[in-house]
């Protein structure tokens, strides 16, 4: 019982350094698509690590009145996160290509001769 | 030591590492320099208010809070995919 509470205490203190360094690499990049790769590390390891830790902490926990109830949100809001995140980031970094938004000097361009509505 | 000082022992230490990485995302989301930038801070920044959410529904024992912890969630992606498709298209069509 207290394993589970240790282990989701463990996650929590990861997603919470991620969160950080997430956010301090979205202030510090030069670039848009370099920017991007921070978020990523901001969502899925600040958002939802801490998601599956506070799901885990809530089952161990025994203090909590209504903890099967939080754990279960918890768990099914850390699988949406899991599966919408890359979707949208992926989605705005093809529109920001698209509309030529970000100044940037590339050395081989794969997506240059891309037209289409995908 | 029982468990619940425990996780208040570490409250101390997760919560204020949470509200600097809120500050940066909203300084960055205030000087983005393209829309993209701006709309990338604030998709980032409700995903990680939902994980907050749900750190807090544990500190505060309420159930409420985790309910707005998934909606918020869901409203990040419809924020990504509207933007997306009004900057590659010019329109938000059917």
């Amino acid at each position: 019982m207290s394993l589970l509470f240790y282990m989701g205490a463990f996650l929590i203190v990861i997603g919470a350094l991620c969160d950080f360094f997430g956010a301090l690499g979205l202030l510090r990049f030069p670039n848009f698509y370099v920017r991007l790769h921070a978020a990523t590390v901001g969502i899925i390891g600040g958002a939802a690590v801490p998601l599956f830790g506070v799901a885990l902490l809530a089952l161990g926990a025994d203090f909590l009145p209504h903890r099967y109830a939080i754990a279960g949100a918890s768990f099914v809001t850390g699988i949406v996160v899991l599966i919408v995140s890359p979707a949208g980031s992926h989605a705005l970094a093809y529109a920001a290509h698209k509309a030529g938004l970000v100044e940037w000097e590339p050395e081989v361009d794969h997506l240059e001769g891309v037209e289409g509505d995908g | 030591m029982s468990l619940e000082s425990q996780f208040m022992l570490l409250m101390k230490f997760v919560i204020p590492i949470y509200l600097l990485a809120f500050v940066l995302y909203a300084v960055r989301a205030f000087k983005g320099p393209t829309i993209a930038d701006i709309i990338l801070a604030v998709d980032c920044l409700s995903f990680d208010v939902a994980a907050f959410m749900a750190i807090l529904a544990v500190y505060f024992r309420s159930v409420y809070l985790v309910s707005g912890a998934m909606v918020l969630a869901l409203w990040g992606y419809l924020l990504d995919i509207y933007v997306a498709k009004h900057i590659a298209e010019g329109e938000v069509g059917a």
